[in-house]
């Protein structure tokens, strides 16, 4: 059963002191056509045993070597690429994507490229793709910083609001191109605090939305902002591009990921966001409607169990790990970790190689 | 004994529930940010408060998360608002992540990395610890170029994550990659309050907010080593000849003062004058609930008069 594979749990930890939290959101919306916010998790010892009691109650089968590629390929019609870990690391193509690719789209298959990265928009993501040689549509993409402009949009966010983001040039890009009006970004990073007597901050009192994602100019005038317009200007929303702990903005080392900025506002909020990028399947139930396909018709290839292959699984398609990423065999198979995708490979260029055994 | 609220477990403070207090207990500690002061304003009808109290002949302490100063500089605060309070009378957060260290024989050799203000980086050096970060990396940014390689000294065996106005994606950056990659460092939070009254006028971001960013990026709890741990508890009965039971914590905050007071069996009191709110007490989603409760301190002056 779908709901009984995701686990929230293993998404980071945000929550504050041990004890009872005070006013917090607790609970997400699990499953199929709702925004997962993740939980207020409760201490490390309480998560482990939520954890082996979800793989234990769920049998959670484990993960197949994947063998006979080519039914695998045959049995889907789209597949959704993660792009980090998956197609490069940070500037560098991995090995045999740009084959791989082509063989799928010569054997009829939709390609789409989902990835929890807000920095850049469609457009953006586009040319990476062109400077890396590989033949990528900007409609082909969805990026986490689209999601969020995407989102507002399914809401019907009056175009009156403003929206306060934390975050980079990428979602200021697509909230622009949904005709959205748009406060903050990366120039609040220049913005100074000094906690004197008599120093108040104003907010604007039309901003019905906040926006956060990665941000390399984070601050502490942006939390402040942010947190302002969140408590104070009534029904304002607190949007959030995607909760990752770590992200490869180069590929020789982890980087502290768009999750971090997230935790500050949830952290003097209080208040749980609701998150557009995996594993949420927002995303996913966009795409489908868009392509008009049913998601079992989907799958997804990813490096990360808590955002790609849970967002899979939420999502109701096949999920396929590849070990090009974050991801190791030995975290995939530890006792830790219950989330186990359908199928794991070393990288996806073994669609080339792995054949099925002549009978 | 409760009053408003039928059935309220919490009791507001009348006269008869003042005397009872102040006959049942030898010692007041007292948080700071919401109680004594807003930002740089005292709060009405302290002096007077904190004057009759230390004429009955009761112990004041003050507890406060703030690590934005150490205790000196928090006595010098006390000093210029027109009070007499003795740098020992007060426990602050970043006192408490200097004695942490101290408590666990923290190697001298090591270094520690502060993501925080002054009053943290003068406590440790107080007790005689190496520190990197603070204020100075507030200034410095990442540049992404192609093999950038963010490095991070292999001797910081500590992390301490405390108030931060001038935090930003370097520290952030430079704190994680301690704790994930040199062995065994700790991770250790002065407080997780996630605002409180930095300038009188409105609420800022407190420390939780830190916290949380590093927590994320890690995906490990911190130590925390202020309110409502006990922690700094187990330095005030060593200070002063107290038992709990013969105390009353005072705060503006839920869970961290009151809880802190609870965790310790301590006596419990809360004042409306700085973050919650009486319908925040009162909602039924709140389950701390403290002994007492009243506006602010200086009720007491009245009622014990009556």
């Amino acid at each position: 059963m779908l709901l009984t594979r995701a686990s929230p749990t293993l998404l980071p930890s945000t929550s504050a002191s041990p004890s009872p939290p005070s006013a917090t959101l607790l609970g997400r919306s699990r499953g199929r056509g709702g925004l997962v916010s993740a939980s207020s998790p409760a201490a490390g010892q309480h998560r482990q045993v939520r954890r082996s009691v979800m793989a234990a109650a769920t049998g959670a089968v484990p993960a197949a070597k994947l063998e006979d590629a080519d039914a695998l390929i045959d049995s889907v019609e789209t597949f959704i690429f993660d792009c980090d870990g998956v197609i490069w690391k940070g500037d560098k193509l991995i090995d045999g994507v740009p084959e791989t690719l082509d063989m799928l789209r010569s054997k009829g298959k939709r390609l789409v490229f989902v990835t929890n990265n807000s920095t850049k928009s469609r457009k953006q993501y586009g040319k990476k793709f062109e400077t890396l040689g590989l033949n990528v549509n900007e409609e082909e993409i969805f990026a986490s910083s689209f999601a969020a402009a995407a989102y507002l949009q399914s809401i019907d966010f009056p175009k009156d609001k403003k929206v306060y983001v934390i975050g980079e040039d990428g979602i200021l890009k697509e909230l622009e191109l949904a005709g959205f009006q748009h406060l903050g970004g990366p120039s609040d990073g220049d913005k100074k605090i000094e906690l004197k007597p008599g120093f108040y901050m104003e907010h604007d009192k039309d901003v019905g939305a906040v926006v956060v994602g990665f941000d390399r100019y984070f601050n502490y005038y942006k939390v402040q902002y942010g947190t302002l317009c969140i408590r104070e200007n009534p029904g304002c929303l607190f949007i959030a591009t995607n909760r990752d702990a770590v992200t490869h903005l180069t590929d020789a080392q982890e980087w502290a990921g768009g999750g971090s900025m997230v935790g500050a506002i949830l952290g003097s909020t209080k208040q749980e966001p609701l998150v557009v990028g995996k594993p949420s399947t927002f995303m996913m139930d966009y795409l489908a409607k868009k392509f008009g396909i049913t998601t079992s018709q989907i799958c997804m290839v990813g490096d990360r169990l808590d955002t790609d292959i849970l967002f899979g699984q939420n999502g109701g398609c096949k999920t396929l790990l590849v070990l090009s990423g974050v991801t190791s065999v030995q975290m995939l198979q530890s006792p830790d970790n219950s989330i186990q995708p359908d199928f794991y490979t070393n990288q996806i260029s073994d669609f080339l190689t792995l054949k099925a055994a002549t009978v | 004994m409760a009053n408003g609220l039928p059935n309220h477990p919490s009791g507001f403070l009348t006269a008869e529930a003042a005397r009872s207090l102040v006959d049942s207990v030898d010692a007041f500690l007292f948080d700071c940010d919401g109680v004594i002061w807003k930002g740089d304003k005292l709060i009405e009808g302290v002096p007077e408060t904190l004057d009759l109290l230390r004429k009955m002949g009761k112990k004041l302490v003050f507890v406060t998360n703030n690590s934005r100063k150490s205790r000196r500089q928090y006595s010098k605060k006390f000093r210029a608002l027109g009070l007499e309070v003795m740098e020992e009378e007060i426990f602050t957060s970043s006192f408490a992540a200097a004695m942490f260290l101290k408590l666990n024989d923290f190697s001298p050799e090591k270094k520690v990395y502060v993501v925080g203000e002054d009053g943290i980086l003068e406590e440790l050096k107080l007790a005689g610890f190496k520190c990197l970060g603070g204020l100075e990396d507030g200034k410095k940014n990442i540049l992404l170029e192609a093999n950038f390689y963010f490095e991070h000294d292999k001797s910081v065996g500590a992390v301490i994550v405390g108030l931060d106005q001038y935090f930003n994606y370097y520290k952030m950056q430079y704190a994680s990659l301690c704790i994930r990659e040199n062995p065994g460092c700790l991770f250790i939070a002065t407080n997780r309050d996630p605002t409180g009254h930095m300038t009188s006028s409105q609420e800022w971001p407190g420390a939780g907010t830190m916290v949380a960013a590093v927590s994320c990026s890690v995906q490990k709890e911190p130590i925390v080593v202020g309110k409502p741990s006990s922690f700094l508890m187990d330095f005030l009965l060593k200070s002063f000849n107290l038992e709990t039971s013969r105390m009353c914590m005072v705060g503006d905050r839920l869970d961290t003062d009151i809880l802190f007071g609870q965790n310790t069996g301590c006596k419990t009191l809360l004042v409306l004058s700085g973050v919650t709110t009486l319908p925040e007490l009162q909602d039924a989603s709140n389950n701390i609930h403290p002994d007492l409760y009243t506006n602010s301190v200086y009720d007491l002056v009245g009622l014990l008069q009556q």
